[in-house]
């Protein structure tokens, strides 16, 4: 869904691609796609073949981990202009390692992670801008997970093993 | 006759910090599975009519046999009729005041420390950044706002919790709104029954543009999470006297006397709890300070 055009202008609203050359935010719009998902509606399942990196336009996507005897556990929301799925343009990981669910109507642009890789590779100045946002993403949701690790609300007692 | 009456003002004053004065359980509100808030009165009531708070700032509650707690003041402080303390059962004191029932009565002492600069943010954005048991002390500033809109420019809350569980006052949420003041929640572990945001509370403030020039940002919660909060306030060029942080430290005597909430050369009962982050940053994130 959505013409060149429109998925163009889609990303220049995002900082992460306000830095790239013209000529590679035609190549991005080429292989992307704007998808609308509705409330509750699944966008991939944990396991799934990695094929789209995504990117939050409108709304707010939830992404779960599924825990033998809890259930699906969300760990983390997508919102406006956050970046999810990032892992498929890794080469480490090749299958979804969270779920993710759109928690109300939602707008995402997928980029197919495969051809970014591959324009990447042939592109290493793209390759360099591209590669240097996801270690930022990376970062931060490294630090995220840290934060949530520590569990920095919890009741000091019931940390202290009281 | 001035010099007599300043004199009296003064004794009366001194008492007051230093001696409880007996206060009512009016009201207790369940707030979450370990957090209530406590409506005290003073049993005398011109001690009532006489007692005024300005948000920030904290009492030191007694309870007979147990000790004394330092505890923010979570209410309005234009409101003259109770005072509220919101309060997590944590400690011998406080699991005691957990025991406590509505007409039971308690010490209070106070209010002591120093408040948030509710007056020098007038014309200024406000940016208030809490988590937990840090919304308590912030909430007299929301309502100090509510009740002075027009001064203040732009106001955005995000306020996070462990889980929608945690969340402290979610009743009030929708008021504060139509208040103009735009409270963004997020918890750190989600469930099915939870739609809202999941995520630590550092890691939103990419989602709001802040005019770095004229936002005052306060924060209070864990100090892990006032740390990040800093950092992620600092990367958006907010100065560092436009950064106010409100600490919880071991408080005792509530006038710097006894050393226990030390910070640098600083007493956080006496000098705090609310600091601006230029006097407090030699000291912070320094490794067992």
């Amino acid at each position: 869904m959505g013409t060149p055009d429109e998925i163009s202008m889609e990303l220049q609203k995002i900082s992460w691609f306000r830095e790239l050359e013209p000529k590679h935010l035609k190549k991005i719009a080429a292989i992307s796609h704007l998808r609308k998902v509705r409330a509750d509606e699944v966008l991939f399942r944990e396991g799934d073949s990695e094929d789209n990196l995504y990117i939050v336009v409108e709304g707010r996507i939830a992404l779960n981990i599924f825990v033998p005897h809890r259930g699906k556990v969300r760990i983390y929301t997508a919102e406006p202009l956050d970046v999810f799925g990032w892992s498929s343009v890794t080469p480490s990981v090749r299958q979804r390692t969270a779920g993710a669910t759109a928690v109300i109507d939602s707008l995402v642009i997928g980029i197919n992670a495969e051809k970014l890789r591959q324009a990447c590779d042939e592109d290493h100045d793209l390759g360099y801008v591209v590669m240097r946002r996801l270690a930022n993403i990376v970062a931060s949701r490294l630090l995220v997970t840290r934060l949530q690790l520590l569990d920095m609300f919890a009741n000091p007692e019931s940390q202290n093993g009281k | 006759m001035a010099a007599l009456q300043t004199t009296a003002i003064s004794i009366s004053q001194t008492n007051h910090l230093l001696e409880p004065n007996w206060a009512e359980i009016t009201a207790i509100t369940n707030e979450t599975s370990d957090v209530s808030t406590y409506w005290l009165k003073f049993v005398d009531p011109s001690m009532q009519a006489g007692y005024s708070f300005k948000p920030g700032q904290f009492n030191m509650i007694y309870v007979p046999g147990f000790g004394e707690s330092a505890i923010s003041i979570s209410s309005d402080s234009e409101d003259r009729d109770k005072i509220g303390h919101t309060i997590r059962f944590v400690g011998n004191v406080t699991r005691a005041i957990s025991r406590l029932k509505i007409g039971d009565i308690v010490g209070l002492r106070g209010p002591f420390g120093s408040p948030w600069p509710v007056q020098e943010m007038e014309g200024k954005d406000i940016f208030i950044a809490c988590g937990g048991i840090g919304l308590p002390p912030l909430r007299p500033v929301i309502y100090h706002i509510m009740h002075h809109r027009e001064k203040y420019g732009k106001v955005t809350l995000l306020y996070g919790a462990r889980t929608s569980g945690d969340l402290m006052y979610p009743t009030e949420y929708d008021e504060w709104r139509k208040a103009d003041i735009d409270a963004q929640i997020t918890v750190d572990r989600g469930d099915a029954n939870w739609s809202g945001r999941v995520g630590v509370v550092p890691m939103w403030f990419y989602q709001f543009r802040l005019d770095a020039r004229n936002t005052a940002v306060l924060t209070c919660g864990p100090e892990i999470m006032i740390r990040f909060v800093i950092y992620e306030a600092l990367a958006r060029r907010i100065p560092l006297e436009n950064i106010f942080v409100s600490l919880e430290r071991n408080m005792k005597c509530g006038q710097g006397s006894c050393g226990h909430c030390q910070l640098g050369p600083y007493f956080v009962c006496k000098d705090g709890p609310v600091f601006r982050f230029d006097a407090l940053q030699p000291y912070f994130n320094v490794e067992e300070f």
